[in-house]
């Protein structure tokens, strides 16, 4: 069961958004939450809903796919209705015991949820159309103007490839050392949050010492293929800009910029 | 011919918890010829695996020296023209295999060595063909088994166009299946004239070797051709070594007078030998 587990919640379909060069991606994101921020009023949400659905359209991955992953959030969203309606100030339009609701607080209480709603969809979009390693090389790549500020940007690049790669693999010695324990009695399912907790140590001991091991090695199997950092190394894929990104750089700026002139002129 | 690798006095010691010294390596004089195929068998604890290490460059000699294609390993400026030219493959294939797509992984040799990128994408291409796991080019490599893992390892290396490639036990993890896999491939690397050295403890493995190394204790033991270190049965079984079945068989046969040679190595030459009594 625990084989199922995909990675990240990339969604394997062509499409000309999963095409797009990872590094406009997720630019394009960063531009696209500051523009949510900028949003004043309901009105502007068409906009950004025009925007989002003609993006996922384009991206062919199913709405309900992208709803689900809405649900882990759900209870902040829930919490920022409840908050917002209760606590803002202004026409009163109900009493209940110590708690007022008005107009304004109803209106806030739409506008942030939706924030955050937006917010979630644009942002799961990037991961649902970009495969991991484009991801961890778009943000390589991004990061790499930063490198002279002491960001190690092909450090953090390595170390979330190298996580990628171990998941599954960690994952399956999980599964094998758990059924070697409870074909000794081991118990991981009975028991209150505590004894549970208590019963993963068992687990938790021989999985910490096999990555520890696996870590060694890895590192000797890197050294051995004259791995030495960033320094002098080239990519065998390198990333380019086609008319296609150029097309996708102008559409983003034009609605970001469009938003930012009808939110503050 | 030249040596390709080259070791004179050859000494290693572990520093162990409590400032114990574990020598793994005694005074050990060793050459390789260029495009030799070379097994180095020995039980575990035997230095095998330390030897290869050494050679590498990934250890460092406590005494004497090693030299790759004539280069030091002490030189530090030469240390990555010694890791091109003597590439590694290891025992654990998932622990050697470090990006999430395979072609990704064979990549990553020459993409440490800065060869521009549609050299790469040349070279890639080139080994994952030679070693037969082109179609898999495009998986993730934990969806592979033991076998093909170790292949695209072993492809890895091959991209960096060594001219050595030293196996550390690759096939201790694998199923049968898998390790005639590697084998055939080992093979085929030494016919386009890759100087291997094979590090086992698997016998038969050995068969087809120019040279075979017996190791025990941090020396070398027995050396020789096949047929001369499997036909001393005794002085092996005395170092707690399996023999080849088949020779172990021509051997009793010998013993009991029935008129065979006594260094069979393979089935076939077996079936000959008992043909032509008959």
């Amino acid at each position: 069961m625990l084989r199922d587990i995909t990675l990240g919640q990339y969604y394997p379909i062509d499409s000309i958004i999963h095409r797009l060069d990872p590094r406009l991606k997720i630019l394009a994101s960063f531009a696209y939450i500051i523009a949510l921020f900028i949003v004043k009023n309901i009105e502007t949400y068409t906009l950004v809903i025009a925007f989002l659905a003609s993006i996922i359209f384009l991206s062919k991955v199913p709405l309900k796919y992208i709803l689900k992953g809405l649900k882990p959030i759900l209870l902040i969203i829930v919490l920022t209705f409840g908050i917002n309606i209760f606590m803002t100030q202004g026409e009163l339009l109900y009493r209940v015991g110590p708690f007022k609701i008005t107009r304004e607080g109803i209106e806030m209480a739409i506008f942030m949820s939706f924030r955050l709603i937006f917010l979630i969809i644009g942002t799961s979009l990037l991961t649902l159309t970009t495969p991991p390693i484009e991801l961890t090389d778009g943000i390589e790549r991004c990061l790499n103007p930063f490198k002279r500020f002491g960001v190690p940007s092909h450090e953090l690049a390595m170390m979330m490839t190298i996580a990628l790669r171990f998941i599954p693999t960690l994952l399956e010695e999980t599964d094998k050392i758990m059924k070697a324990q409870m074909a000794r009695g081991a118990d991981f399912e009975s028991g209150n949050l505590v004894k549970r907790a208590k019963s993963l140590i068992p687990l938790l001991v021989p999985l910490f010492i096999g990555a520890f091991r696996r870590a060694d090695d890895l590192a000797m199997a890197m050294e051995a293929r004259c791995y030495r950092g960033g320094k002098n190394r080239t990519r065998m894929k390198q990333l380019k800009f086609s008319t296609r990104d150029y097309v996708a750089t102008a559409v983003v700026s034009g609605f970001v910029a469009f938003i930012f002139i009808i939110s503050y002129i | 011919m030249s040596n390709m690798i080259e070791t004179k006095g050859l000494i290693f010691e572990y520093i162990g918890n409590d400032d114990d010294r574990v020598t793994a390596v005694k005074n050990l004089s060793l050459n390789v010829k260029k495009g030799e195929f070379v097994v180095i068998i020995g039980h575990n604890g035997s230095g095998k695996s330390t030897l290869a290490k050494l050679i590498n460059a990934i250890l460092l000699p406590s005494k004497g020296k090693v030299y790759v294609d004539n280069m030091d390993t002490f030189e530090e400026e030469k240390l990555w023209d010694i890791r091109q030219r003597a590439g590694m493959v290891f025992q654990n294939p998932d622990n050697q295999i470090v990006a999430t797509i395979v072609e990704e992984d064979v990549a990553f040799g020459p993409e440490n060595l800065g060869i521009d990128p549609p050299n790469i994408k040349k070279r890639v291409e080139e080994s994952l063909k030679a070693l037969g796991v082109y179609e898999l080019r495009r998986k993730p490599p934990h969806l592979l088994s033991g076998g093909q893992k170790q292949r695209v390892a072993i492809a890895g290396v091959l991209a960096m166009k060594p001219q050595c490639i030293i196996f550390d036990e690759p096939t201790a993890m694998l199923d049968p299946s898998g390790r005639n896999e590697v084998m055939d491939a080992v093979e085929k690397l030494k016919e386009e004239g890759i100087t291997i050295i094979h590090i086992t403890h698997f016998m038969d493995e050995a068969v087809y070797a120019d040279r075979v190394i017996v190791m025990e204790d941090g020396k070398i033991a027995l050396e020789g051709k096949p047929k001369d270190v499997f036909s001393k049965v005794e002085k092996l079984k005395e170092l707690g070594l399996d023999v080849p079945g088949v020779t172990l068989l021509s051997h009793s046969l010998n013993k009991e007078g029935i008129n065979i040679s006594k260094d069979i190595l393979t089935v076939d030459e077996m079936v000959s030998e008992l043909c032509q009594l008959l």
